[in-house]
């Protein structure tokens, strides 16, 4: 019996260790790219990490430096060159602005509607309701166009303005605020009226900590989804690199197959890519819970 | 009952935000696609159906609804099965669980133009190493595999893979032929999304009730595939529901990863509708034909998903 059960699983493992490997390649490229040397990328050579040979780049006398600064180990080489050739720094601190920003406005949005649509009796209120159910038929990037034309027209284009603008509005955090504040009981905010508080205290003193739960679910959802995006960045930002987000950066270091060298462009990528993934292997179950919870309920 | 008026000040922000950012482009680039206006362009004319015209007679733009099509029949199924699978195959394991669930959920959270790059170099015809793999394995694993003769693709010494052997290593360019790009591609979109499939699974199965099990095995259902086809599936019902519009809606987004690896060729086989809207409207700035193609999109979506809410939501309750 007891062995039957064991022939089982090491099949299952079997089958999964394959997918988990299929998965993982093309980090395994990226990684092993941005840690090798160019001769090594070329001739598919040096396994994960390649032989770290101390060697003087070829690339980086030709931008000016003296040999001695250029004369180091592949991997050292690679970090070093890419944030000497792009401003790294600012593209994450773009990024962070972006997505902090987006994340705060629809906060304060969502917040007060979503409780007014679950404790707060007034005309219309389902009629608002149904119009956020409508609304969450609409993915912003599908209205993607005319949104720009919109901000073209208003002069906004190459903002901050208009990487925040159209997400401001999330209509599925206040859907998944008013079914959180459902469950909360009335008599907790009779209380608070009791005790003299205002309808705006409330909101922010009353309900906020009571959904920090739910916030933190879609505060997870939210950043992923905006430090992630490339589409609407790439449409409203068209030449200033001073506002580049991450992707953006990303898509400059490319310069396609044919670029100079690779390892430098593949630890910029690394370097973007990490702080999501490290923040994701940290607090993996919070992470999960977000981006599941804000789908299921 | 409690009297203040506070609630408007709650909810008109919200109100004119949803009006002004999501209902208004709607009308906008309805009425942007039937004219001929360019963005920059101070007069327009209107220009009745034309646009449509153009959208649903031109070769490009049936490739283009061709293509969108291709890579959604593909990606939802695959990853919503794999999803399952992998979710199945998880709940049932003793030990080792979590590590699959990371790794399978990483490429949720990575950014995925980061990882078309790195796909980018994985699959490059020198460069890569998936080629390098087969090239390695043209001696020992094709003969391992030609092992296999019964199976109906390694049948003979002019499968694909021995052809490609005996031709001086003369692998698949992947992204750059054809024949090949648009299932490149949709192999990636299954890598990216069935994590996220899974994972919705896994919350689904935690919340069926073991009795479930104990009952139907009592009524007869002794095999796993008799206990997956009584109690799992149905019970999953909502679950996959939500699942197929969530990674539907996705998919019809693609954009990223054509943009970084295709650009909507090779002949426009990747040419996908995002791809489209961004092509025609922001880098050749024919906006009017650009807002044709988001009308057609946003109907698309808006009935696929009264589709799945209403029609089949009937069905789902068990």
């Amino acid at each position: 019996m007891l062995a039957r059960h064991y022939i089982g699983e090491s099949w299952k493992h079997g089958l999964l260790i394959i997918g988990a490997l299929i998965v993982l390649i093309p980090f395994y490229m990226m990684v092993s790219m941005s840690l090798k040397s160019q001769q090594e990328i070329q001739s598919i050579s040096g396994g994960l990490v390649g032989a770290q040979e101390i060697q003087t780049f070829p690339v980086c006398t030709k931008h000016g430096y003296t040999e001695e600064v250029c004369t180091m180990r592949p991997y050292k080489y690679n970090f070093w060159f890419a944030f000497k050739k792009a401003p790294i720094p600012r593209y994450l601190m773009n990024g962070l602005i972006v997505t902090v920003s987006i994340f705060l406005i629809q906060v304060l949005i969502a917040l007060p509607c979503s409780y007014a649509l679950a404790k707060l009796r007034f005309k219309g209120r389902e009629f608002v309701f149904s119009m956020v159910l409508f609304c969450l038929l609409i993915p912003v990037h599908a209205i993607a166009l005319p949104l720009y034309v919109m901000l073209a027209k208003a002069g906004l284009v190459d903002t901050y303005a208009a990487l925040i603008i159209p997400w401001t509005i999330s209509v599925f955090g206040i859907f998944l605020m008013r079914q959180f504040f459902m469950t909360v009981p009335d008599e907790l905010i009779d209380a608070a009226r009791m005790d003299g508080m205002g309808e705006y205290s409330i909101v922010w003193k009353v309900m906020l900590p009571v959904a920090i739960p739910a916030l933190l679910a879609f505060a997870i959802f939210s950043v992923v989804a905006h430090w992630n995006d490339y589409f609407w960045p790439r449409i409203v930002i068209t030449g200033n690199r001073d506002l580049f987000t991450p992707p953006l950066g990303i898509r400059e270091f490319r310069g396609g197959i044919d670029s100079d060298e690779f390892g430098p462009m593949m630890a910029s990528i690394v370097t973007v890519t990490i702080p999501l993934i490290v923040a994701f292997i940290v607090a993996q179950k919070r992470f999960v819970e977000g981006i599941t919870m804000t789908g299921m309920k | 009952m409690h009297h203040s008026k506070a609630h408007i000040w709650f909810v008109w922000p919200a109100i004119i935000l949803m009006i002004v950012i999501l209902i208004l482009p709607i009308f906008l680039a309805g009425g942007i696609s039937f004219t001929n206006y360019n963005l920059g362009n101070s007069s327009f004319e209107w220009v009745g159906t034309e646009n449509y015209e153009k959208m649903f007679s031109r070769k490009t733009y049936i490739k283009m609804i061709i293509s969108t099509a291709t890579y959604v029949l593909i990606v939802v199924p695959v990853s919503v099965v794999l999803g399952l699978v992998a979710a199945i195959m998880l709940n049932s394991l003793r030990f080792g669980a979590d590590i699959y669930k990371t790794i399978f959920f990483l490429p949720v959270m990575a950014t995925l133009l980061a990882m078309a790059i790195a796909w980018e170099f994985t699959l490059h015809p020198t460069l890569g190493i998936i080629n390098s793999f087969l090239a390695n394995g043209c001696g020992g694993i094709r003969e391992f595999i030609l092992g296999f003769h019964w199976l109906p693709w390694v049948s003979s010494e002019d499968s694909w893979y021995s052809v490609a052997c005996a031709n001086n290593m003369d692998f698949p360019y992947w992204l750059k032929d054809k024949k090949t790009a648009i299932w490149t591609i949709c192999f990636i979109g299954v890598w990216q999304a069935f994590g996220f499939n899974m994972v919705l699974y896994l919350a689904g199965l935690t919340s069926i009730p073991r009795e479930l099990y104990h009952a139907a095995e009592m009524d007869g259902a002794q095999s796993t595939w008799e206990q997956f086809k009584l109690v799992t599936w149905p019970m999953l019902g909502p679950t996959t529901l939500f699942v197929v519009t969530i990674t539907t809606i996705r998919s019809f987004q693609v954009f990223d990863t054509i943009e970084i690896l295709t650009k909507g060729g090779p002949a426009k086989t990747t040419y996908v509708m995002m791809y489209a809207i961004f092509e025609k409207a922001i880098q050749q700035n024919i906006t009017s034909i650009g807002a044709a193609i988001t009308v057609v999109f946003i109907i698309f979506i808006i009935l696929l998903t009264f589709f799945q809410r209403y029609v089949i939501e009937k069905r789902v309750h068990y």
